[in-house]
C-alpha cells in the first residue's frame, strides 16, 4: 500500500516550517510546564533539576513583588489601551473625511510605529527630562517647578503609557482607516434620507460596521501592552520605588538576573492564563454587546 | 419671507460646514505636528554643541539665534562605538529572518491550501492555536532550548525563533485558499509539476501580499528587543536596538550623543519606511482584516 504522491508532497512542503515551529514554539511551551514544576539548584549545570511540584506557583501567589508588578502592569494597560483605541479611531474617522493631504497625514501618524523601542525610549527620556526636558521647558512658562515625569511615583506609568500611545497609535489608525473605508457609502446615503446623520450615523452604521476591527485592535493591544517590558527596563528600571515594575520585567529579572528558571517559567504560565481570561472577558464584553 | 429664511439656513449650513472643516483640518494637522515634534527635537539636539547642552532653552534646527552646529556627536559615535557593526548585524538578522519566513511560510501555506493530504486540518488548528501563546511568555524555556542548541550569540539564535511565528502562515493561508482552482487544473493538464504550480502560478499571484509580508517582517525583526537582548551578550554581536540601549545606560550621558544615537539607530529603517510605506501599511491592514 503506497502513500499517495500528493500526501507525500504535502508533507514535504510543510516540513520546513513545521520543524522550526515545533522546535521553537511548541516545544518551549511544553518545556515551560516541566520547568515550572522544578527548581534549578545548580546555576552552572542546568541539567540538574529538582522536582518541586506546584511550589513555584504557590510562592508566586504569595510574592508581594509579583502583585506589585501586576498592579503596575494593569495600570499601564488601563491607561494605554483605551487611549490607543479611542485616539486611533478618532484619527481614522478624521482622515477618512474630506481632508487635504491624506497621504502626508497617514505617513506622519504611522511613522513612530517603525521606530524601535530603544529609540523611542532614548528620545522620550530627553523629552521627559526634569531639568533639560522639552515638556518642562515649555511648562515652566505656566507653572513653577514642573514635575519629574519619570521620577514621580504618581506620574511614571502615565508618562510611559503616553509615550507608548505616540509610538503605537499608528498601527490602530491604519487598521481603523481601512475598516472605515470599506463601509459602503450607500449605507450613509440611505441613512441621510431618513435624516440620520452625525452621531446617529456613527452609532448605527460606523461602529457596528467596524466592530470586527475594533474587537481585533482591542485584543491585540491588550495582549501587547500586557507584556510591556522595554519601557520600564530602559527608562526607569522599575522605579521610582518600584512603581513602574511590570510582570514581564519581573519575569525577566527572576529568570535572567536571579537565575530562578523554574520560577520564571511558572510566571510565564500564569501570565498566559491571565491573558486567556482577559481574552475571554473581552470577547464577552465587546463581542456580544449587540447580540 | 420663506425665501430669505431658506437662504439664511443655507448660508448658516455653509458656514457651519466651513467652520467644521477648518476645525477638522486644524485638529488633524495639529496632531501631526505634535507627533512630529519629537523628531525635530531629536534631530536638532543631535547637532547641538556640547558647550550649549547646559543651556535649558531647547535648541532647534535651524538655529534661531545663530547658535553653532556641530557634527561631533556623529563623529564620536562612528569612531568610538560599534554602531556600524550593529547596523550590519541587524540587517543580516532582519533580512535572514524575512527571507526564511517568506519562503517556508509560503511553502506550508501552499501545502495546506493547494495540496490535499490527511491531517491538514489538525496542523492548521495547532498553528492557529499557537497564536494564543504570547511570544514573551515562552522566553525562559526558549532560552534554554536555544542555549542547548549552542545558538547563544549567533545570528541563528535570533532568527529561528522569529521564523517560528505563525503570523505569516496565517496571512498567506487566508490568501492562498481564495485562489481559484481552475488555474491549477489547467496547469496540471499541461503537465506542470507541483513545484511549477507553486513557482509559476501561486507565487506570481501572491506577489503583492508576499512583498507586504516581507516588509512588515523586516521592520518587525529589525526592531525586536527582548529576544536579541537575551541571546546576544557579546558587544560585537549586538543588534542596533540592544547596542543603543547599552550606550544609553552605560557609556554616554550627554543629550546630544543620545539624540545622535537615536538618529543613527532609526535612520536606515526610516528610509525604508519612506520608500515602502504603502506595503508596510498594507501588511498591518491585512492583519486587521483577517483578525
Amino acid at each position: 500500500m503506497g502513500l499517495r504522491k500528493e500526501t507525500i508532497e504535502g508533507v514535504l512542503w510543510s516540513i520546513p516550517y513545521l520543524a522550526v515551529f515545533t522546535v521553537f514554539l511548541i516545544w518551549p511551551a511544553l518545556k515551560g510546564l516541566y520547568m515550572s514544576l522544578h527548581t534549578y539548584p545548580n546555576k552552572f549545570d542546568l541539567t540538574e533539576t529538582e522536582w518541586v511540584g506546584l511550589q513555584n506557583y504557590v510562592e508566586l501567589f504569595q510574592d508581594p513583588v509579583f502583585y506589585n508588578a501586576m498592579e503596575g502592569t494593569l495600570l499601564f494597560v488601563a491607561i494605554s489601551v483605551p487611549a490607543l483605541v479611542i485616539l486611533g479611531l478618532i484619527m481614522a474617522l478624521g482622515v477618512n473625511r474630506d481632508v487635504a493631504g491624506k497621504r502626508t497625514l497617514r505617513a506622519i501618524y504611522f511613522s513612530p510605529y517603525v521606530l524601535t523601542v530603544a529609540v523611542v525610549t532614548l528620545v522620550w527620556g530627553q523629552v521627559y527630562s526634569q531639568s533639560y526636558g522639552l515638556i518642562n521647558y515649555y511648562l515652566g512658562f505656566f507653572i513653577d517647578n514642573p514635575p519629574g515625569w519619570l521620577t514621580s511615583p504618581d506620574l511614571v506609568m502615565a508618562a510611559l503609557a503616553f509615550m507608548t500611545v505616540w509610538w503605537l497609535v499608528g498601527f490602530n489608525f491604519v487598521i481603523f482607516l481601512a475598516a472605515r473605508q470599506s463601509i459602503p457609502e450607500r449605507l450613509y446615503e440611505a441613512a441621510r434620507l431618513d435624516g440620520a446623520t452625525g452621531w446617529r450615523a456613527f452609532k448605527d452604521i460606523t461602529l457596528p460596521q467596524m466592530r470586527n476591527s475594533v474587537v481585533f485592535v482591542v485584543m491585540v493591544q491588550f495582549i501587547l501592552q500586557f507584556q510591556v517590558f522595554a519601557q520600564p527596563y530602559v527608562m526607569t528600571q522599575g522605579g521610582p520605588k518600584d512603581t513602574s515594575d511590570t510582570l514581564v520585567y519581573y519575569l525577566y529579572r527572576s529568570a535572567f538576573s536571579q537565575q530562578q528558571f523554574g520560577y520564571g517559567a511558572a510566571m510565564g504560565y500564569v501570565l498566559v492564563a491571565i491573558l486567556i481570561i482577559i481574552a475571554i472577558v473581552n470577547f464577552k464584553v465587546i463581542g456580544d454587546s449587540n447580540d | 419671507m420663506t425665501e430669505t429664511t431658506s437662504q439664511d439656513s443655507i448660508r448658516a449650513r455653509l458656514n457651519g460646514d466651513t467652520v467644521r472643516n477648518v476645525l477638522l483640518h486644524a485638529f488633524l494637522y495639529g496632531l501631526a505636528v505634535l507627533m512630529a515634534v519629537p523628531y525635530l527635537y531629536t534631530l536638532s539636539r543631535s547637532f547641538q554643541p556640547t558647550e550649549l547642552l547646559r543651556d535649558p532653552r531647547p535648541y532647534w534646527i535651524p538655529p534661531l539665534a545663530g547658535e553653532p552646529i556641530t557634527l561631533e556627536h556623529y563623529q564620536y559615535l562612528l569612531n568610538n562605538t560599534l554602531v556600524v557593526e550593529w547596523t550590519i548585524n541587524t540587517f543580516i538578522i532582519a533580512a535572514g529572518a524575512t527571507l526564511l519566513i517568506v519562503v517556508i511560510d509560503s511553502m506550508v501555506a501552499f501545502s495546506l491550501t493547494r495540496l490535499d493530504w490527511p491531517g491538514q486540518g489538525l496542523v492548521m488548528g495547532v498553528i492557529l492555536a499557537s497564536f494564543m501563546v504570547p511570544y514573551y511568555m515562552n522566553i525562559v524555556p526558549l532560552y534554554q532550548i536555544v542555549s542547548d542548541l549552542g545558538l547563544i550569540n549567533s545570528y541563528w539564535g535570533v532568527i529561528l525563533p522569529a521564523v517560528a511565528s505563525p503570523l505569516g502562515v496565517f496571512l498567506l493561508y487566508q490568501f492562498f485558499k481564495d485562489i481559484p482552482v481552475e488555474y491549477e487544473e489547467a496547469a496540471r493538464l499541461d503537465g506542470f509539476t507541483t513545484f511549477q504550480v507553486y513557482t509559476r502560478i501561486i507565487l506570481p499571484l501572491a506577489k503583492p501580499i508576499l512583498s507586504a509580508l516581507a516588509l512588515f517582517m523586516f521592520v518587525y525583526n529589525w526592531n525586536a528587543f527582548l529576544w536579541p537582548l537575551l541571546v546576544l551578550s557579546n558587544e560585537t554581536a549586538y543588534t542596533l536596538p540592544i547596542g543603543l540601549v547599552n550606550l544609553y545606560q552605560g557609556n554616554i550621558d550627554t543629550p546630544g550623543l543620545h539624540m545622535a544615537v537615536a538618529i543613527l539607530g532609526s535612520l536606515p529603517l526610516f528610509i525604508i519606511y519612506l520608500i515602502f510605506q504603502g506595503q508596510i501599511v498594507r501588511a498591518v491592514q491585512m492583519q486587521g482584516a483577517t483578525g
